[in-house]
């Protein structure tokens, strides 16, 4: 297993280097100048764009261009995104931590309603529960997500007043960069508690709430009928019989038996939604102003922030790999027949 | 009929149907029978005959769709049919026992041995997870498997065929239950493994004095194990008897026809005889005896009406040719 982990982190650069080459590539295709243009904020100073040209060697062959790309990116030096005016480093890091926890609430919830709903469905197939899960489900995943967002925010905040508007918490000023609050991770919810900080804890989980529903919402549809299908496939299998036969409760005979053999294609799912959430989700981030990546992302590509672009893209090829690994190994915990050696 | 108080499980006109998107179909019409402690009857018959059908519905464990539309089961006189589901679940696995045709894939997957036998004992007696344990490897050590105590961390895929097998009869003696219902045991394994395994069964069988309804279409089989013989066609049982009797007397053609291709290795024959055609489709609704398209005797009254179960000393038969005689 060892082994495998690391033959499959040694093809780790390779996808990395796949990735950022096209991606710079295509880059390319903008004239030296119309990329000189970009560090050029006055259109006074357009007499120096020859300057900038070879200052930043924009006219080298792609090769050079990338090479220098690469040697500063393995320094930890991703260049300067001037639309998020920072660099490409620090946004990533300000940014990242808040999409991560939004990706984990929303995993979470979606694995939770999605195996729920799923196995309710499969167990009382045809009956009322079961058409009742179905049209739930495929109801939150028509209905488009800017729209249930913003029909939450109206009842959940308008209304009812129960959840803020947005934003990743109220007391980011005062509390969280005041001096006695220490950011071990990033990820406030895990720094709230390290801190023992409870108060921050259920701030920043009421903000996390709705944002994290709404994706919920309109991704959960598709686990519900995997889980479903994948429950009626093992719920007719001849150990289930068995289970049924030697005297198990009906509850030991769904939950134990065929639940843990159904979620074996959930993983797959999960992990492959997961990543996704990782790699930003900007609707939702837009509609409860929440500080993530996708929205970094969108507005780099938006301003052609060419930093901002490569370093973006360099971030998801990394989890996408990571990801993929991480859901091969949650394989090996629930099935044993799958081994991780060759 | 003095063994009346012994008999442990009656089967009283047992009738089965499936729903499906096509309509319902009778797959069973009536089946009756009774078993005495400690004997073994053996149902015999082809493919879609109703055997399975029959050995689910002793346990009320038929795949969804399936009903008993009809009859009575009583095990020691408790009607079965009439039980609650936590009484039936009481009786599944620890009165009544099942082992399977496919011994690998009637085991979960993804369990291992060890948690599969010990939560059998779990389910049904009120003991501690490591008396179940212990009772799990003494259990294993019985059917033969060697290493019992280091296996029982291990799951059905690192176990043959034969073993599987082993581990279910196990799984299925380990509360010692009254009846032992055997849906073809050994029909997915090898031949040679077939013999140890049968031999296995009726060993602990007459060990602990248990009923078994032995069900397949080995008839080499029924005459190793069972001590009474009923003969299923079409969901209607065409002949029962003892089994000295069956094999010497057979008196139905359906079962005739069955004995005649038996292969031996006596006589040299150029080829078997078969019975042509094929049994009726399950729901195809027949007027008269359901073997007679295929019955080489049949005349016009087999072909109207179905003919009742004859009986003659204690050997049923349903066959009109047999009328005149009972």
């Amino acid at each position: 297993m060892t082994r495998y982990i690391l033959r499959r982190l040694l093809l780790l650069p390779l996808v990395v280097l796949g990735v950022t080459f096209l991606l710079f590539l295509l880059t390319q295709r903008l004239s030296p100048e119309m990329r000189a243009s970009l560090y050029i904020k006055d259109p006074r100073q357009m007499g120096a764009m020859e300057e900038v040209i070879v200052k930043y060697g924009l006219r080298d062959n792609v090769f050079k261009q990338y090479g220098r790309w690469l040697g500063s990116a393995l320094q930890g030096d991703l260049g300067y995104s001037h639309s998020a005016n920072m660099p490409v480093a620090s946004a990533i890091k300000e940014y990242l931590p808040a999409t991560v926890q939004l990706a984990f609430a929303t995993i979470i919830l979606v694995l939770l309603f999605g195996i729920w709903f799923g196995t309710v469905s499969a167990v009382k197939k045809d009956k009322w529960q079961d058409i009742a899960a179905r049209l739930i489900s495929v109801g939150g995943f028509s209905l488009p997500i800017f729209v249930l967002g913003l029909l939450l925010l109206m009842l959940f905040y308008g209304k009812l007043g129960w959840f803020p508007p947005g934003g990743y918490s109220v007391m980011t000023d005062v509390t969280i960069h005041g001096p006695n609050f220490h950011q071990y991770t990033g990820l406030l919810l895990i720094d709230a508690l390290l801190n023992g900080n409870l108060r921050v804890f259920w701030d920043v989980m009421r903000h996390l709430f709705l944002p994290a529903f709404t994706l919920c919402i309109g991704s959960f549809a598709l686990m519900v009928r995997v889980m479903r299908s994948s429950m009626l496939e093992e719920l007719g299998k001849d150990y289930v019989r068995t289970a049924r036969a030697k005297g198990l409760a009906e509850r030991a005979v769904v939950y134990r038996h065929a639940g843990k053999n159904a979620i074996i294609p959930v993983i797959t799912l999960a992990s492959i939604q997961f990543i996704r959430l990782l790699g930003g989700t900007v609707i939702v981030e837009t509609i409860f102003q929440y500080p993530g990546i996708g929205r970094f992302g969108v507005t780099a590509a938006q301003q052609l922030d060419i930093a901002g672009i490569m370093g973006f893209s360099l971030m998801v090829a990394v989890l996408f790999v990571i990801g993929n690994l991480l859901s091969d190994i949650l394989y090996t915990a629930v099935d044993p027949r799958i081994k991780l050696s060759e | 009929m003095d063994a009346r108080k012994d008999t442990v499980l009656k089967v009283q006109d047992l009738k089965v149907a499936f729903h499906t998107e096509l309509g319902t179909a009778e797959v069973l019409h009536g089946l009756d029978y009774q078993l005495e402690k400690g004997k073994v009857l053996a149902v015999v018959g082809e493919s879609g005959c109703g055997k399975t059908v029959h050995a689910l519905s002793l346990l009320k464990i038929l795949p969804s769709g399936g009903e008993i539309t009809c009859g009575h089961i009583y095990f020691k006189n408790k009607d079965i049919l009439s039980l609650s589901s936590e009484e039936l679940r009481k009786l599944r696995g620890a009165k009544i026992s099942m082992i399977f045709q496919d011994p690998m894939t009637s085991l979960n997957p993804i369990r291992t041995v060890g948690a599969q036998l010990t939560e059998t004992v779990l389910a049904h007696r009120k003991t501690s997870a490591l008396r179940a344990q212990a009772t799990a490897i003494r259990l294993l050590k019985k059917v033969g498997i060697p290493n019992a105590k280091e296996r029982m961390k291990e799951y059905p895929f690192q176990f043959s065929g034969g073993q599987c097998q082993r581990i279910m009869i196990a799984m299925a003696l380990c509360l010692h239950p009254d009846i032992l219902i055997a849906d073809e045991p050994t029909t997915a394994l090898d031949v040679t493994v077939q013999a140890q395994i049968l031999k296995l069964i009726k060993d602990l069988q007459t060990q602990n004095q248990m009923a078994a309804v032995f069900i397949t279409h080995n008839l080499s089989i029924v005459a190793d194990v069972a001590d009474e013989v009923l003969v299923l066609y079409g969901g209607y049982c065409v002949e029962k008897a003892s089994v000295e009797e069956l094999f010497s007397r057979p008196l139905h053609p359906y079962t005739q026809g069955l004995l005649c291709s038996l292969v031996s290795v006596r006589d040299k024959q150029e080829k078997l005889p078969a019975i042509e055609g094929y049994p009726p489709a399950a729901g195809q609704t027949l007027s008269g005896c359901p073997f007679a398209p295929r019955c080489p005797k049949a005349c016009a009254k087999c072909h109207e009406s179905l003919p009742p179960l004859f009986t003659k000393n204690g050997h049923e038969v349903r066959c009109w040719l047999r009328e005149e005689k009972a």
